[in-house]
């Protein structure tokens, strides 16, 4: 603690809290801090000691605005730092939570591999990306499981040339991994501000075949339709018959069953031919029940 | 410096308010944060926080001399903060309550944290409102039985008043009013003018209030289906009505639809909803839910498909799809029973805007009680009885593996086989799940009520498959080949799949609807067949049926099957643990481990018991009443919910009966306090009155359930009194004989009890869970029995500490 120097005028400015004797402050602060005189009555501090603690109150009022200056030069190098990060957890993703578990499809293990699915999740929650669960995107909706996508986009058989729908386009990355795969994707979402945040993180990333609407998934896209294939993402109990009817013959429907924080099973429906259709339930997991020994 | 006396009535009257504010307090809180997340969850925080008492308890032998000696500034001061805590806690804790995410419970510490902090509020206030009861018990004990009859008669008050509250004030409504009770209880007991005390009693008015006036909207959780709707374009709440069962609100919203179990041959239009009526967030049905069209061509119009059907039994119709689809079908007669009134006044109202009126119509006979105890009483015969469906669409993640439901018991479907007329089909779909549980129960259920019955299970049973629903259809005499022929031929035009058909071909099975999962339809057979009880040993999930003993279908868990399952699911596994069940445990960990620590804190300072003048049986005394005491309350919530037939009536009979007896109990129990064992006595007596009703309760209820509700509530008082009574003695006594030894035992038993109270109800509902309500009471009666034991104890001694 710098104390003044004792004179009259100082001593009035000595801190109540002060415990060393008057005496003591004086020796203490001789030469540190002292007041110059000044026109007009007004006092001064100066010396060393004040000269250091404008040093130190400068900078530190200058250390909010040094933080965006180095930013520029040091912030590079963190986001290249981050941009790893990420690469490297959607490495490990697609090794170990998709191939690892029995995707095949190289493709789709391509595609995931490319989409920034960090991109899509809340910032907060950037750093759990790339974890083998889903994650809430607001409005009650969530960011499905790594896993859960890839499966449900190998099922589907996606290929060059094909037309796709997805009904609940959600933070629109599962839109995104079937842009990397299909020629278009029409997406709708019923949540005004989920539609208008995918549509435009999509843009931004650059998904040109992605085009996004705002509405009520039930009539599909009947003006783009029929598709190849359908992901029914915001499912109810019923399957809408608009989208059967948009359903191409031989065409997939895939629809995840199960509460915003885990898919029960996966229902794949299948428009045969005549009109014909038919459903199987799949499970991400295969449920082996333990045999006990007869 | 010992206090002056306050004067005996306006302590009493005081005690009794804030005793009366406590379990109000209690029950509106967990219905409003039902609301804003879920019940188990709203158990959770509540659970722990009730351990307030506790903590008093340990606090007042911690530090009793202090506390003691500025009584008359405390008594007043806590009361008066309790007040201001019960008015907050919902504002206080609503952030961190909406901004907890429950899918991130088991990925994210910080949840934990929102967790723990919700627990802390609500703990305050527990405590802020058990400190000054526990003082004036240990300061008064010489007037402990009056005192306790006014804290139990109280709270029995309480309960009644809060549970009639419920039916005319929103539950952001009632904390407000709640708080004023322990702020005049609070104003009561103040001696002489003292100015800290007029400053707080002003300042805690005020933000009472402010509560009242301007009470806090409830943010329910993000993932409740009420926010889910409300997110639709257009949607709105246009009606909320409050009940002691939930929150009632009627969304509307353009884009509402609701087909359950519809067909894929179906290609028109599915009309919009004109309304989605949630209880408290949560789905309860859709209003017009479809024309006749659509309804001919959903898997539960397979009965109509054998023909018309003129005498039907609804059992839980919610919004009354299935009375409309009776209707449609040319049915002559149709009884309805709900036990949730509010919700279907709800219904009549708007179903009367839109021109859809399935309860209102002539042929509708509408009951509102708990069907098992219509199907006791009711003696007529149906052409159909149909049952809500099993389960829900996706799942629940366990959350309702505690919910009690009696209408999924054997008794329940034998007594609905009763029903049945020559013809009579019961109807009862269950929500395909993964791994198989619900259909599973489901078919074991039907399985084995036949057996009882005698009946062959492939020549009175058919079940059909869609894309997500199985449903089964009982039928009271063997289906005819003509009805087989009628079964397939509404398979093939809707392109549904037989499960169960007599003379089906195993190819019939899957001709539209395939399983990946090949082991289905193999469980499915046998776990109808002669060898299931191999089956129930096997399998990973508990899937034989339930019994009213232990009525809780939705519970699969078995803890023997964990470490498969976590081998199989890995982090996955979570899902499937039934999370509401789960979640019971976390608490009573976090409960068990917090009592343990307030029950030893005091014993740094007393001493072990049995040495130091510390009384050995203090422990299991008050921990055996504690324990006795609650197991008995919820057994007889169980028995009473079927004998009087209204889940809430039952309940705050139950409570508010138990609770002013054992108040009357204690009162008496004042002219008792000379004898040195009297305190053993009267838990002995209580031990014997529980091993008599481990008997012949039940069979009493059972031959009175019939009678009507004025013989109804005789039966109960003269059922619930006797050891009620008996009941609010042992623990006067014992207290009265400590407080005369040493004051610090004296609060430190009392916190004993508090907590061990309050950890009972999370076990009685963990051995109810595991081997059925009849261990409960039998338990109860060994708690009191130990008591008794302990109790007999005498020791001489004078310290006064």
């Amino acid at each position: 603690m710098f104390l003044p120097r004792k004179n009259v005028d100082e001593r009035e400015m000595l801190p109540k809290s002060a415990g060393v004797p008057n005496k003591e402050i004086t020796m203490i602060g001789a030469n540190l801090f002292r007041y110059k005189a000044c026109p007009g009555g007004s006092c001064v501090p100066s010396g060393p000691a004040v000269t250091l603690a404008m040093l130190v109150l400068l900078l530190s009022l200058a250390f909010p605005f040094a933080r965006p200056l180095s930013a520029l030069s040091g912030s590079a190098a963190h986001a290249a730092d981050q941009a790893d990060q990420y690469e490297g957890k959607k490495a490990e993703m697609v090794a170990s939570q998709l191939a690892g578990r029995g995707i095949e499809n190289r493709e789709v293990l391509e595609a995931m591999a490319e989409v920034q699915r960090h991109l899509f999740v809340p910032e907060n929650l950037r750093r759990l990306a790339y974890g083998d669960f889903p994650l809430p995107i607001g409005h009650g909706q969530t960011i499905s499981q790594p896993y859960i996508v890839a499966f449900m986009t190998e099922v589907i058989r996606p290929a060059p040339g094909q037309r796709v729908l997805e009904i609940g386009t959600g933070s629109g990355y599962q839109a995104a991994v079937l842009a990397e795969l299909v020629a278009e994707v029409y997406t709708i979402e019923i949540v005004p501000e989920l539609a208008q945040s995918a549509n435009n993180r999509l843009r931004q990333l650059g998904y040109a075949n992605v085009k996004t609407r705002e509405g009520d998934g039930y009539y599909g896209w009947p003006e783009a339709g029929p598709f190849d294939a359908i992901v029914v993402t915001a499912a109810a109990e019923f399957i809408p018959p608009p989208l059967l009817q948009q359903l191409k013959e031989g065409g997939l429907m895939i629809i995840p069953v199960g509460s915003p924080f885990h898919v029960q099973h996966l229902m794949l429906v299948n428009k045969e031919k005549g009109d014909r259709v038919t459903t199987r339930k799949l499970m991400p997991v295969r449920f082996v029940p333990f045999r006990r020994a007869e | 410096m010992n206090p002056s006396p306050v004067p005996t009535l306006r302590l009493h009257f005081s005690l009794a308010l804030l005793s009366a504010a406590l379990i109000a307090f209690q029950l509106e809180q967990m219905q409003a944060l039902a609301i804003v997340q879920w019940h188990h969850f709203a158990y959770l925080i509540i659970s722990v926080a009730l351990l307030g008492f506790g903590a008093a308890g340990t606090c007042i032998s911690l530090f009793q001399e202090t506390l003691l000696r500025n009584l008359r500034f405390l008594l007043p001061l806590s009361m008066f903060c309790c007040a201001v805590m019960m008015a907050m806690a919902l504002p206080a804790s609503q952030g961190l309550v909406a901004g907890f995410d429950i899918g991130l419970l088991f990925l994210d510490p910080r949840q934990s944290l929102l967790l723990f902090a919700g627990q802390l509020i609500y703990l305050m206030v527990f405590f802020l409102g058990a400190l000054p009861l526990g003082l004036v018990f240990i300061h008064y004990s010489s007037r402990i039985g009056s005192l306790y009859c006014a804290n139990l008669i109280g709270s029995g008050l309480g309960a009644v008043a809060v549970v009639a509250l419920m039916y005319v004030l929103l539950p952001q409504q009632l904390p407000g009013l709640t708080a004023l009770l322990p702020w005049i209880a609070g104003l009561l007991v103040i001696q002489r003018r003292n100015l800290q005390l007029l400053i707080a009693g002003v300042m805690s008015l005020q933000f009472i209030i402010v509560v009242i006036y301007s009470p806090l909207q409830l943010s329910p959780s993000q993932y409740k289906t009420v926010n889910r709707t409300l997110d639709l374009p257009g949607a709105r709440i246009s009606a909320s009505v409050p009940s002691p069962y939930g929150l009632v609100q009627v969304v509307t919203a353009p884009a509402l639809r609701h087909a359950p179990g519809l067909s894929l041959t179906y290609g028109d239009e599915v009309g919009e909803a004109a309304a989605a009526v949630l209880n408290n967030g949560d789905w309860f049905g859709a209003l017009r839910t479809g024309e006749r069209k659509l309804l001919d061509s959903t898997i539960g119009a397979l009965p109509y498909a054998l023909g018309g059907r003129d005498r039907v039994l609804v059992l839980e119709p919610g919004t009354g799809a299935d009375i409309a689809h009776a209707l449609y079908n040319g049915a002559g007669r149709i009884t309805a029973v709900e036990p949730h009134r509010r919700a279907v006044e709800a219904v009549v109202e708007w179903s009367d805007r839109e021109g859809f009126q399935p309860f209102t119509d002539p042929a509708v006979d509408l009951h509102f009680m708990s069907p098992r105890t219509w199907l006791a009483v009711d003696r007529q015969h149906y052409d159909l009885v149909t049952l809500p469906a099993v389960g829900s669409f996706g799942g629940s993640s366990g959350l309702f593996a505690l919910q009690e439901q009696y209408l999924l018991t054997r008794e329940a479907f034998t007594e609905i086989w009763q029903r049945l007329g020559p013809d009579g089909v019961l109807r009862v779909s269950a929500w395909l799940d993964s791994p198989a549980r619900n259909p599973l129960r489901l078919a074991a259920t039907i399985a084995e009520t036949l057996d009882g019955v005698g009946a062959d299970f492939s020549g009175h049973v058919a079940a059909v498959r869609g894309w997500d629903m199985i449903t089964f259809v009982v039928k009271r005499t063997p289906f005819s080949p003509e009805e087989v022929g009628l079964i397939r031929g509404f398979c093939e035009r809707l392109q549904f799949d037989p499960l169960f058909l007599p003379g089906l071909d195993p190819q019939e099975r899957q001709r539209h609807h395939f399983s990946a999962d090949r082991d289905f339809l193999d469980q499915l057979d046998r776990v109808v067949s002669p060898r299931r009880p191999e089956f129930y040993r096997d399998y990973e999930f508990t899937v034989q049926p339930v019994t009213d003993n232990r009525p809780f279908f939705s519970q699969f868990l078995r803890w023997k099957s964990m470490p498969h399952l976590l081998r199989l699911f890995g982090e996955r596994t979570t899902p499937f643990l039934e999370l509401g069940y789960v979640l019971v445990l976390i608490s009573f960990v976090q409960m068990v481990l917090s009592a343990l620590l307030l029950i030893l804190l005091p014993l740094f300072r007393l001493g072990l018991p049995g040495s130091k003048g510390v009384r050995a049986w203090i422990i299991p005394f008050f921990s055996g009443l504690g324990l006795g005491y609650m197991f008995f309350e919820i057994v007889m919530m169980h028995e009473l919910v079927l004998f009087f037939g209204h889940p809430i009536f039952a309940a705050a009979a139950v409570i508010s009966a138990l609770l002013i007896f054992s108040g009357l109990g204690s009162l008496c129990s004042q002219r008792f306090t000379a004898g040195p064992t009297n305190h053993a006595r009267a838990a002995l007596l209580v031990s014997l009155f529980l091993l008599l009703y481990f008997f012949f309760l039940q069979p009493v209820l059972n031959a009175a359930i019939g009678l009507g509700m004025g013989w109804k509530i005789s039966v109960f008082l003269a059922v619930v009194a006797p050891p009620a009574f008996a009941m609010g003695m042992p623990f006067p006594l014992g207290l009265a004989k400590l407080g005369g030894y040493s004051r610090s035992q004296a609060a430190w038993a009392w916190g004993i009890n508090g907590c061990v109270s309050v950890v009972s109800t999370g076990l009685a509902a963990i051995i109810a869970v595991e081997f059925g309500f009849a261990a409960v009471m039998l338990l109860a009666c060994l708690a009191y029995g130990m008591a008794a034991l302990a109790g007999r104890r005498t020791e001489k001694g004078v310290m006064i500490s």
